[in-house]
């Protein structure tokens, strides 16, 4: 980089904003993080804002660059400064030799391969790291486990901010400030976070300038009041904190993009005292403060964050219930009308919730929403408490984000920053250290199959497989917070995170109180299934031998249909059955407390795992042989905690019981998906209701309910092995779909459920 | 005292329309009329039985070598079973690759189906529901029906039997108090018809009934209905008829006719009922309804 350095505000055009973005990244890159980031903020926003659409009531709308600064911007290595390689890559094919940008472009690719936070991340693993973590990409190669990049699932304190607005934030980081200098102390910290929040201001001012624009081409008079309202709002929120539910939400959901936090939290709370206050002032009507929450429902999927965009409602320790509750009502309602991806609106319940909040809930799921995911307060504030070490008050404050990791709100982080496919695990175990799908060395090699002469053999090699890949994935969770620590505060985050104001550093930097972080299991229950099949089949009843069994999954039973017939027939998981549920806990227990107990060794608060459902059980079954369980090759695993692919054939009070069984307090969340008949929700809503609340009481900790609908009923004519626990209602008695003639499933299809 | 034991064909969790709550249900096997349009035709016979799903068979033949008893047979190319030959030891079970055969109907005790009734018990009492013994006939093995009865009632379950009410009054007299609903079918109220559809006239029936609701048992009468079979003027008048005498008669619920009987009749050998008759409709059902409303019947529902 010989050249001379061009003046940020030079580029023009396309990728402008990236070029300037790096451009300001060079010009301090030695100057303090904090600054630094500040300076970075500056140039990359209000850029990447982008105008506001017909029909939003609110000003906020976002697209990344393919470089920038985010805690995790979609992608496997894109987190604090970060460079989507791929896409510009891309980019860079796509423009003529001849073209200026092009040089420029490749220049900042170059740069970013060792100057992105990830690159340095990379940069630091040890030689371990380094050959047992070779690859990224775990949505297509195979791999026992993989790392992520990503700074992902904080929950900031909105209410805060709220509470006190922008200029609050600004005097306690001036206050802040002068007790640091008396103290000796760095105070970079404050300076770059007044920046930070003058880029706020700017992106306020851009909207105003943008709206205004606007409205010179607006007739409707309505749109007009409503553009209007957001540039008050907008001003307002500029210079004092919000006074109405109008200007609350602005602030926060501005501040949730600026900050790139992807998860809302306790909604409730902080938005439900304005809008009792506004709808008791007379301010708006209910109507108009559902119509607010549909415009930012639309937003939130608009911005597609795919598997974040979490909102809580419900639960315990709310200060003022009666507000909350009228506020919880209408996100349903929003919800029910909505109907998207995301938000994802989870209610947490507990034993004294309003039973209009659970109907109403009931009431939106059965209309096909997904939503609200049920969470279940009586089990899980006590098992945060236990598998986190935090106590009982602070644990009322923990909301599941992303696809259900716990965290307590504002309070503490972490990250999932690595998966793990145990399915993975327990293949190159019986394969000594080999990947067959690869074909290549993979992981530890311990031995042949045939020479494990026990069942306790075995799972010693399979454990010390795991344990030896839970190791790896904490180190680099451990490094992955050190980096991002010495790369920069995150100041919008930090400013909304406790302690961090008080320290007058970043997160990472020791500013957060409780730093911790996750790792997602996948396979769990098909390792479990398996292990059991290989303990009856191969130890205890000797049916088959150690060889035969390998050469049936290595050939993915193309010549063994009768073996995976009998593997198939065994006890699963799911069905009430002691012995199958038994192994499904010992492979949860091992990795759960293996897991827990890396923390104090890497130096986190707690280091726990997550078993949620996403679409990493598909994406990761599709590297991953014949299992013993009769899954055939490349097919998907079972999802979150559930038993697999409608192994659970003994009914719903069954395949609850079983799912209630495993220990709650050793894990960061644990997701488990029902389906139901509409039926179910109407005709039978108190029997529903009081199946739940059995599996509440029982221990079961969350519930994510969806209808059966037509597209499943086909599907279980076409795939009738994954949908073996499905019942419908045949004239005067009830029978399991799939065991009905195909004339009679057809009746069925075309008369049911709608 | 060793437990009873008894022959049962399924036990259903999470059964939702055998009584209030959520419910296990227990179907035992046998039972002594012969419904025509009977749609449990594996409920039937007092013994276990071979059953054979063709939909699922794939034709590799190695029950045919595994049967000591020439069951199974190639009979030009196709699969043949002669059920009445079988021996139920399940050595073609144990060789088929897919789920094709299986024996209908085990021997359990009374302490192996309590054991698996009680799994669900905080489910009933969430819900007030309990325990339904059906079949078949419960009352046709009434040793172990009645012992599951007294347990039941220790544990203080809530209990319901499904009846066809073929069985000695005195019997009944015996389970009454043990028994908090009785879900007692009324198939046909003309007497010729009824032995012609069932193979027992309706006498014994129709004096258990009144002897169960004389003596203030809880009882909701169930009517399976098929089309032009049982669906006559005749026989709803002589369920109203039935309604007004007992006005502590809880309910009438139609049980609707669904052909799915059919295809099982088959897999265990037995000739199948009627085919042409079909399945009743959304339409059907209302219309039923509204001929029990004509006549003053408001407690009827479709069950
Ligand atoms: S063994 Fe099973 S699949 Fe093979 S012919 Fe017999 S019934 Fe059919
Ligand atoms: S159970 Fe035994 S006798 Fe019956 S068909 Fe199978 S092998 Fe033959």
């Amino acid at each position: 980089m010989n050249e001379q350095m061009k003046n940020p505000l030079d580029y023009t055009g396309k990728f402008s904003t990236e070029l300037k973005f790096t451009a300001t990244y060079k010009k301090y890159k030695n100057a303090p993080t904090a600054f630094r980031e500040a300076m970075c903020l500056n140039a990359e926003y209000p850029d990447y804002f982008s105008p506001v659409k017909d029909g939003d009531l609110f000003a906020g709308r976002i697209e990344h660059g393919l470089v920038g600064f985010s805690p995790d911007e979609w992608g496997s290595t894109a987190f604090g400064y970060y460079c989507l390689f791929d896409k510009l890559s891309d980019e860079i094919d796509n423009l003529d030799d001849t073209d200026e940008l092009k040089t420029d472009l490749i220049e900042m690719l170059e740069f970013w391969k060792t100057e992105s936070t990830s690159s340095k991340l990379r940069a630091a693993y040890n030689d371990e790291m380094k050959a047992h973590l070779p690859s990224d990409d775990w949505m297509h190669d195979s791999g026992i486990a993989f790392p992520l990049y990503r700074l992902t699932g904080a929950n900031i304190d909105f209410n805060k901010l709220l509470k006190i607005g922008i200029p609050g934030l600004r005097i306690e980081l001036e206050r802040n400030k002068i007790i640091a200098k008396q103290d000796n102390r760095d105070f970079e910290f404050y300076d770059a976070a007044q920046i930070a929040l003058d880029v706020f201001s700017n992106v306020c001012d851009y909207y105003i300038q943008e709206i205004n624009e606007q409205i010179g081409n607006v007739s409707d008079s309505n749109r007009k009041n409503e553009l209007e309202r957001i540039i008050n709002s907008l001003r307002i929120i500029k210079e004092s904190k919000p006074r109405t539910y109008h200007e609350a939400i602005q602030l926060m959901w501005i501040y949730s993009l600026i900050s790139d936090t992807r998860n809302l939290g306790r909604m409730d709370i902080y938005l439900g005292d304005f809008l009792a206050r506004d709808i008791d002032a007379g301010i708006i009507g209910e109507d108009e403060a559902l119509l607010y929450l549909e415009s930012l429902w639309k937003l939130i999927a608009d911005r597609n964050t795919r598997v974040h965009g979490r909102i809580i409602i419900g639960g315990k320790g709310r200060p003022n219930i009666k507000n909350a509750d009228k506020f919880a009502l209408l996100a349903m309602e929003a919800t029910r009308r909505v109907k998207e991806v995301e938000p994802q609106l989870s209610l947490r319940l507990y034993k004294g919730i309003s039973n209009i909040l659970y109907d109403k809930a009931l009431d939106v799921i059965a209309e096909g929403a997904t939503y609200p995911i049920l969470y279940n307060d009586d089990v899980n504030i006590q098992s945060v408490s236990k598998s986190f070490n935090f106590d009982a008050v602070e644990s009322e404050n923990y909301v599941p984000y992303g696809c259900g990791e716990y965290i307590l709100e504002h309070q503490s982080f972490g990250t999932p920053s690595g998966v793990i496919n145990l399915l993975k695990a327990l293949e190159i175990t019986l394969h000594n250290g080999f990947d067959p799908v690869s074909k290549s060395k993979m992981g530890l090699p311990l031995g042949e199959f045939k020479d494990f002469k026990t069942f306790e053999a075995l799972w010693d090699a399979y454990k010390s497989q795991v344990e030896f890949y839970v190791r790896m994935m904490a180190d680099h969770e451990k490094l992955e917070y050190e980096i991002a620590g010495k790369e920069a505060p995150f100041l919008f985050m930090s400013m909304l995170y406790d302690n961090c104001i008080e320290r007058g550093k970043g997160m990472f930097e020791g500013g957060v109180k409780y730093l911790g972080g996750t790792l997602e299991t996948y396979g769990n229950t098909n390792t479990a299934d398996s292990l059991y099949a290989i303990k009856k089949m191969v130890y205890d009843d000797q049916k088959v031998t150690a060889e035969k069994l390998l050469d049936a999954l290595d050939s993915n039973f193309a010549n063994d249909e009768k073996l995976r017939h009998d593997l198939k027939s065994l006890p699963k998981y799911g069905n009430d059955d002691d012995s199958a549920d038994e192994m499904l806990m010992k492979v949860h227990n091992h990795v759960g407390n293996y897991t827990r107990d890396q923390a104090e060794r890497v130096g986190l608060d707690s280091y726990l795992v997550v078993i949620i459902n996403n679409s990493a059980n598909t994406l990761m079954g599709n590297s991953t042989s014949a299992s013993a369980d009769g899954r055939l090759a490349f097919t998907h695993m079972n999802n979150g905690n559930a038993p697999s692919g409608g192994n659970d054939v003994n009914g719903p009070t069954a395949m609850l019981n079983s799912i209630a069984k495993p220990d709650t307090s050793i894990h960061a969340g644990s997701v488990q998906n029902m389906k139901f008949s509409k039926r179910m929700f109407t005709e039978h809503r108190d029997k529903l209701k009081a199946l739940l609340n059995t599996y509440f009481e029982k221990g079961g900790a969350q519930a994510m309910l969806t209808v059966v609908d037509r597209g499943d009923l086909e599907n279980a004519m076409k795939h009738p092995e994954q949908y073996r626990d499905l019942i419908v209602r045949v004239g005067g008695f009830s029978a399991r779909f799939v065991e009905l003639e195909p004339e009679v499933q057809r009746d069925i299809l075309n008369r049911t459920l709608y | 005292m060793p437990s009873k034991t008894g022959i049962v064909f399924d036990i259903q969790r999470f059964s939702l329309h055998d009584g209030p709550g959520i419910r296990t249900t227990v179907f035992l096997k046998g039972c002594p009329l012969d419904c025509k349009w009977c749609h449990n035709p594996e409920a039937k016979s007092y013994i276990p039985q071979l059953s054979f799903d063709a939909e699922k068979c794939k034709n590799c033949f190695e029950c045919v070598n595994a049967c000591p008893n020439n069951v199974h047979q190639i009979v030009e190319s196709n699969h043949v079973v002669m059920f009445d030959e079988c021996k139920l030891a399940g050595e073609c079970i144990a060789v088929c690759p897919t789920s094709a055969l299986e024996i209908i109907g085990i021997n359990n005790t009374a302490d192996e189906i309590i054991e698996i009734v009680l799994k669900d018990l905080d489910y009933y009492k969430n819900s007030n529901g309990g325990v339904t013994i059906s079949g078949g006939e419960p009352m046709a093995q009434f040793n172990l029906t009645k012992e599951l009865l007294v347990r039941l009632k220790e544990l203080k379950i809530h209990t319901a039997i499904e009846t066809c009410g073929y069985s000695p009054t005195k019997k009944y007299a015996e389970i009454l108090h043990l028994v908090d609903l009785f879900l007692f079918d009324f198939k046909e109220t003309d007497e010729e018809r009824h032995k012609l559809y069932t193979g027992v006239d309706n006498k014994l029936i129709r004096e258990n009934l009144e002897f169960l609701l004389d003596n203030n048992a809880e009882v909701i009468l169930r009517c399976p209905l098929i089309p032009g079979v049982n669906d006559n003027e005749n026989h709803f008048k002589g369920i109203a008829e039935l309604n007004k005498k007992h006005p502590n008669l809880k309910r009438i619920e139609i049980m609707a006719y669904h052909n799915a009987g059919f295809a099982k009749s088959k897999k265990i050998g037995l000739a199948p009922f009627d085919s042409e008759i079909p399945t009743a409709d959304e339409n059907q059902k209302q219309k039923w309804l509204n001929s029990f409303k004509a006549l003053g019947v408001e407690n009827v529902s479709i069950g």
